[in-house]
């Protein structure tokens, strides 16, 4: 009863990521007493996410005003004086309205400064329509001084937020809210330990000569429930796409000879493009396969958003090599 | 060293020298597309001699008469100018609280509200931050976003226009539907000041006043200095202006009256030449 009316209403979010960077955050606050949030309704936001937060630190809350661009360039000049701010920019969707203070202010910082800054920019993939359901991941891997991550699990989430606060960098952190609650492993749900930007997971170990299947996003979750059942296929989900795991992909190109890339986001000059064209250069030998989105817009329509990402059908067809 | 009111036409000559010497070089080929202040002196001077040394300073892209008067020595800036990763659009001299040049157009403007919170409710000390912008900045986003963030969060900052009436070849009708910048501003509920920014002593004693002011009221306050660009916009951009025009404007070049003995011109030229030679060797 509860499955059917979540299908059938699409505001009744999934919550546990969003819950996982919150405790993150709420922590790395109680270490580090130059962690300040800001973001637009960043206080209403947070008495519905996390209240725990703006009880314990109400004065380390600051709600800004819609425009995105100037609130990223106010937390740049905040930056410089010491701060570690985190901007929620809330949609994905809204951080196209904030390329200019991304791209060309904080991204640059690390340079002319020689010091990176701690700055982390968190945002979510909506389900929405048009400018409210976009990835635009892919665009913010193409600009050095950025990393950029999309955790898939609780637990991936909260390390990659710890480590985004307390490593030195300007961080862009995804959350995916079409990854599912109730699908989760025990582990997945483990909060406490960091993880490192460029260092993937292995999701399942497969068979030596069986496809390697490279994921991120929601499309782990997709990968995981088309593979139950079959042993060979090893499954990696990236988490961090910028920097990429190389080494790691680089130790699984001696055992696996196909690999198939499903990513959530649209595949032309996509992350599922990049690590082909690299790992093809150094494994000619290896057979490469891509699955992602449409490159369509993306329709309000909650079945014809859905329908726009791989299939498990897809996927199943893709690793017949 | 913040200069004090005795030195302000030593540090405008400074200014004035040593961007005369870059743009000779620049036109031999010998340096950047650098941005000049010819003719707006008065104000960067003018304004950082009313700042304590633990005042913060942000600027555009015209910025080394910004940093010549918050006190960046002379080698340290001509390092950068000359053999630098930044340039004369992204430096900084944190030691001196000359906190970047931005280069695009508006972004300093809530990048210095960004720092201004931050002295306010982090550092929590009474300095306060001055941040220089021009006329044409007031068309872009980014000035009205860090207007309205200033305003909003009552910030102890300065904005200071440096009203040139110009960007690069364009004249205001293309960017501004009002008279003075000031009439902008006035919708941010931010108290404003006009002065004339090419009377060093004009500037410095509004700028004592306000800056005061912006320390005890922890709020944003606006000074439009008006202004004359004397140079060309940059070295790899004609001037579309007449002679006649260029004639008229220099009638009001805000160091046509200085009092500076000779020794110590002599000196400055002396200092900037030495400096420039030395590295243009190594």
């Amino acid at each position: 009863m509860t499955t059917t009316q979540t299908q059938a209403r699409p505001f009744v979010r999934n919550r546990l990521i969003r819950d996982s960077i919150s405790r993150a955050t709420y922590d790395a606050m109680k270490c580090d007493p130059s962690i300040y949030l800001f973001g637009e309704g960043c206080e209403p936001k947070l008495h519905y996410d996390a209240p725990y937060i703006l009880e314990e630190f109400p004065n380390r809350v600051t709600t800004l005003p819609i425009s995105e661009d100037g609130n990223v360039n106010f937390c740049v000049g905040a930056s410089l004086l010491g701060l570690k701010p985190v901007y929620d920019a809330i949609s994905a969707d809204f951080l196209y309205r904030a390329m200019d203070s991304i791209c060309n202010t904080a991204a640059k910082l690390g340079f002319v400064r020689g010091q990176e800054p701690t700055i982390v920019i968190r945002a979510e993939f909506l389900t929405g329509g048009p400018t409210t359901g976009q990835r635009p991941e892919a665009l913010f891997t193409h600009i050095p001084g950025l990393r950029v991550a999309v955790p898939s699990t609780p637990r991936d989430a909260y390390g990659l937020m710890r480590t985004a606060l307390e490593t030195p960098g300007v961080t862009l952190l995804f959350e995916d809210r079409e990854i599912q609650d109730g699908e989760f492993e025990e582990d997945d749900l483990y909060l406490g330990e960091p993880v490192h930007f460029g260092d993937a997971s292995i999701r399942r170990y497969g068979e030596r000569g069986g496809p390697l299947v490279l994921t991120y996003g929601v499309m782990r979750q997709v990968v995981e429930r088309a593979l139950e059942g079959f042993e060979r296929p090893r499954v990696i989900d990236l988490r961090s796409l910028y920097p990429i795991d190389w080494k790691r992909l680089d130790w699984c190109m001696s055992r696996h000879f196909q690999v198939l890339i499903v990513e959530p986001d649209i595949p032309y000059g996509g992350i599922g493009a990049e690590i082909v064209a690299q790992l093809a250069e150094r494994f000619p030998a290896t057979q490469f396969r891509r699955l992602g989105a449409k490159r369509e817009t993306v329709s309000a329509n909650p079945v014809a958003h859905a329908g726009l990402l791989p299939t498990q059908e897809a996927i199943l067809d893709a690793l017949i090599f | 060293m913040t200069p004090s009111s005795s030195n302000v036409q030593e540090t405008m000559l400074t200014i004035r020298l040593l961007e005369d010497r870059l743009q000779e070089m620049a036109l031999q080929g010998r340096g950047a597309d650098w941005h000049f202040n010819k003719g707006q002196e008065a104000i960067s001077v003018g304004v950082c001699a009313a700042l304590r040394d633990t005042d913060y300073v942000a600027t555009h892209h015209r910025s080394i008469a910004h940093a010549v008067a918050k006190g960046v020595p002379l080698r340290p800036l001509l390092k950068e100018l000359l053999t630098g990763r930044a340039g004369e659009m992204h430096m900084n001299f944190p030691e001196q609280r000359f906190m970047f040049s931005w280069q695009l157009v508006g972004t300093c403007i809530p990048v210095a509200a960004g720092m201004a919170w931050a002295v306010k409710d982090y550092l929590k000390t009474d300095d306060i931050i001055v941040v220089f912008h021009g006329d044409a900045a007031t068309a872009n986003g980014q000035w009205h976003e860090g207007m309205n963030l200033a305003a909003v969060q009552q910030l102890p900052i300065l904005f200071v226009c440096e009203n040139n009436h110009i960007a690069g070849n364009v004249r205001p009708e293309h960017y501004q539907p009002v008279a003075t910048v000031s009439e902008r501003v006035v919708g941010y509920g931010i108290e404003t000041a006009l002065v004339d920014g090419n009377d060093v002593e004009l500037v410095q004693a509004a700028a004592e006043r306000i800056v005061e002011w912006v320390r005890k009221e922890q709020r944003p306050y606006f000074l439009e200095c008006d202004t004359t660009r004397l140079g060309r916009h940059k070295q790899g951009m004609g001037d579309l202006r007449s002679k006649e025009e260029m004639k008229t404007l220099a009638l009001r070049d805000p160091l046509r009256n200085i009092m500076v003995a000779p020794e110590r011109w002599a000196a400055i030229q002396e200092e900037i030449d030495g400096i420039i030679d030395e590295m243009e060797v190594s």
